[in-house]
């Protein structure tokens, strides 16, 4: 099957290496996102002594960057113990940047272009970048363009009279075409597919109780490198129940109606919404060979991958509802369906993503309507899904969290093969502000 | 209820030219609105709400207005409502360029209803095709069309803009003038009438989900005040705003036509288009308005689209159900 792939050679999955994710405004205060990078970049090289190596590629990115950090990632190369001969770039695709990064090194490998890369991502609130307004900045821009001191005074004069120009603005993760935040923008697809509070807050008491679970089991333990203090992520609680869930205030889509006229209720809470965290993540791949070559494992392969876009504007589609469409792609053009799948890493940006993007696939008219389908896609085995936890309990600084599933699906397959000697396959699956959706799919190697 | 222009509002009028009654008067130029507002303010004190009302006919012309004079002030336009940079003047734009010349006209001593504490009902604009920046214009408005409202007299102002003698743009804002009456009726608060409607027979709205929020702060009044010309006090203070019996003040109903307009976008709404929009309880600055501009094929079977398709658009209040504003913007 796979006619439509042309042939290749594989690329693999090493392993990974992230800091743990903490909570915005807490232990990485004063942290910067090249910080970040390095120190997940640094734990990798470690891990896999790649002191003084020259790789291939390393690619990476933020979401949210100060102006600085034009070429991040070459920086973050700069100060790391890899050979500074090694390339870098910076790339972005909102909270698809990580798995986005993972796709382009790999096709590289595939194509023979490099024999090794890493991919990552990095973001932090806690050090995000504040800008000044359009109007403070045009003035400060003409008065920088102006050839004489008076020039420079007149344009700078407006300022004095607008004092409210001098506010800072700070990034916010509201959509810039529609002035909705994400939660807002979610909360509509909630109400759209009509996804209950309880069954968002089951998604999150079991994403708080694999994430606890997996840490303690010692699954992160070559995951992971400690940072500023913190060993684990510091927003996984795994006391948390389904009545302290049930007891959180709705925060998103409170002011809805319904076609009857009455309000919607509102769904999503801060439980079952990620909340803003900072963190790295850093994964390692490469050609079967030079793995082989240094002796290094190999954990999986990176298969294939399939991106997407949904045309959220103007409400056809739900915002973070892109994955829904790519995915089908996806196993398709791979000959495989929902059921080939032993690990499904659906990234958690809200309970009710999970839960509305299931949905669909279940859902016949849209399966056929929207996604070109001859029926619905199939059912999900929930047994399957997120099975060490995903964004809800480990947080999701954007630009990391593809790292973060990547390295954790490698480990999920490879463990898996070696029990049951047949190969296992995960699917991951990531929504992106933009109504964007980046997905991949990793077999065992 | 969705649906937004009901027929009989824009098909009466002809679709170019004034009335072959009314006589065609040249101004040099297009009049600055600031002299026209204080013309109207102090002619609405002599003008009372009577019956018999009976417009002028007359259409103003200007015969040569050069667009490439109002560069900055596009730039400026296209900031405020949301319109990507382009040389191509959006039908917001045209509006604001030919409203002085319809001012004009409601500010004539013979135009029976005065200008302060009319209200602006409903806009249809046309663009039938694209006019440029650079290009020369001749602009047109009269007032047309006095008819029976249910509170007084509903009004047609058009204004239409040529280039090199070819229609590109015509619109009909259709005002209320309320007290007034309409020769042959019986005056407001009487049955007669044929497009009357009570409140109570207004069918109940509901919000769809919205597809945007409009956070909108006290400058928006200021913004579009500065970028339209129409600095009417109702929309740059809350103390201009209570002069008039408003709590606070209130957001121009072009600017949130305009920038509902902008959220189409040029792509999506062609060279030729329709524009409508009918305006419903004023939005209070500050003031935060949920928003859904969809497809008219997503909006339900009671919006007509046109054959190329369409968007309909809606704004409310955020978490209430008073309705702002409603409206559709066609390819043609």
């Amino acid at each position: 099957m796979a006619s439509s792939i042309p042939t290749t050679r594989e690329a693999v999955i090493i392993g990974g290496n992230r800091i743990p994710f903490s909570r915005a405004g807490k232990k990485y205060v004063r942290t910067s996102n090249q910080d970040m990078f390095t120190a997940a970049l640094e734990g990798l090289v470690a891990r896999f002594g790649l002191q003084g190596e020259l790789l291939g590629e390393v690619v990476g990115g933020a979401v949210l960057k100060n102006s600085r950090n034009f070429n991040l990632i070459r920086e973050s190369v700069l100060g790391s113990s890899l050979a500074p001969a090694t390339p870098a770039y910076d790339l972005q695709q909102a909270c698809g940047t990580g798995l986005e990064a993972a796709i382009a090194v790999t096709n590289k490998i595939k194509l023979g272009q490099i024999e090794s890369a890493v991919a990552g991502g990095t973001d932090t609130i806690s050090d995000a970048p504040i800008a000044v307004g359009d109007n403070l900045r045009r003035a400060l821009l003409q008065a920088s363009h102006a050839r004489s001191t008076g020039d420079r005074i007149k344009a700078l004069l407006p300022v004095l009279g607008h004092p409210k120009w001098l506010a800072p603005e700070t990034p916010d993760t509201g959509e810039p075409r529609t002035g909705l935040s994400m939660g807002e923008h979610q909360a509509l697809t909630t109400a759209k597919w009509g996804i209950s509070r309880e069954a968002q807050d089951e998604i999150a008491l079991k994403s708080h109780q694999n994430l606890h679970r997996a840490w303690e089991e010692g699954f992160f333990d070559d995951l992971v490198t400690p940072f500023r203090g913190l060993s684990r992520d510091d927003n996984v609680r795994g006391d948390t129940s389904a009545e302290k869930l049930a007891k959180l205030k709705p925060v998103f889509g409170k002011s809805l109606t319904g076609d009857d006229g009455a309000p919607l209720p509102a769904t999503m809470t801060a439980g079952n919404s990620t909340p803003l965290t900072d963190g790295a993540s850093a994964v390692l791949f490469s050609s079967r060979d030079w793995a082989e070559e240094r002796d290094l494992p190999v954990l999986a392969k990176f298969v294939d991958a399939e991106t997407a876009g949904v045309d959220f504007v103007h409400g056809h589609e739900g915002l973070l509802m892109a994955p829904a469409a790519a995915v089908p792609r996806l196993l398709t053009r791979n000959g495989l369906t929902l059921e080939d799948i032993d690990f499904f890493e659906i990234h958690e940006a809200f309970a009710s993503t999970v839960l509305t993007t299931l949905a669909a696939w279940e859902d016949e008219d849209y399966c056929r309507d929207e996604l070109g389908l001859p029926g619905a896609f199939g059912k999900v085995d929930r047994s399957r899904l997120n099975v060490n936890g995903s964004s809800l309990a480990a947080g999701h600084p954007f630009a990391a969290t593809g790292g973060r599933i990547v390295a954790t699906a490698a480990k999920l397959v490879h463990a898996k093969a070696a029990e049951t000697g047949s190969p296992a396959r995960a699917l991951i699956s990531v929504c992106a502000a933009g109504g964007l959706g980046v997905t991949a799919l990793v077999e065992s190697a | 209820m969705t649906a937004v222009i009901s027929a009989d509002e824009v098909t009466n009028a002809p679709e170019e030219g004034a009335p072959s009654s009314y006589t065609v008067t040249d101004l040099a130029e297009v009049p600055t609105l600031g002299g026209l507002y204080a013309r109207g303010a102090a002619a609405s004190v002599v003008k009372r709400p009577r019956a018999g009302v009976v417009l002028p006919a007359v259409a103003y012309r200007v015969a040569d207005v050069d667009t490439a004079d109002a560069a900055a002030r596009l730039a400026a336009y296209q900031d405020v409502v949301g319109e990507p940079s382009s040389d191509v003047l959006p039908a917001g734009f045209l509006h604001v360029l030919a409203f002085p010349l319809a001012t004009a006209v409601m500010v004539r001593k013979d135009f029976p209803l005065g200008l302060l504490g009319m209200v602006h009902l409903r806009n249809v604009a046309r663009v039938l095709f694209p006019v440029r920046l650079g290009d020369r214009l001749e602009i047109r408005a009269w007032a047309e069309n006095a008819r029976a409202h249910r509170r007084g007299v509903r009004v047609d102002v058009v204004a239409e803009a040529r280039v090199n003698g070819a229609l590109a743009y015509r619109a009909v804002s259709t005002y209320l003038a309320k007290g007034y009456a309409v020769s042959g009726d019986a005056g407001p608060g009487t049955d007669g009438g044929v497009s009357r409607r009570r409140d109570a027979e207004r069918p109940s709205w509901t919000p769809p989900l919205p597809t945007a929020r409009w956070s909108l702060g006290r400058s928006v009044g200021p913004e579009y005040g500065a970028v339209s010309g129409d600095r009417n006090p109702i929309h740059l203070s809350a103390l201009g705003a209570k002069a008039f019996g408003f709590p606070r003040a209130i957001a121009h109903g072009m600017y949130t036509a305009a920038r509902a307009l902008a959220e189409v976008g040029p792509a999506r709404r062609g060279d030729a288009y329709e524009w409508t929009a009918e305006f419903h309880k004023p939005v209070l600055l500050p003031g935060s308005v949920d928003v859904a501009v969809r497809y008219a094929s997503d909006a339900g079977a009671d919006v007509a689209a046109g054959p190329a398709g369409g968007f309909v658009y809606d704004g409310w209040r955020t978490g209430r159900t008073t309705r702002h504003f409603t409206g559709t913007v066609t390819p043609l």
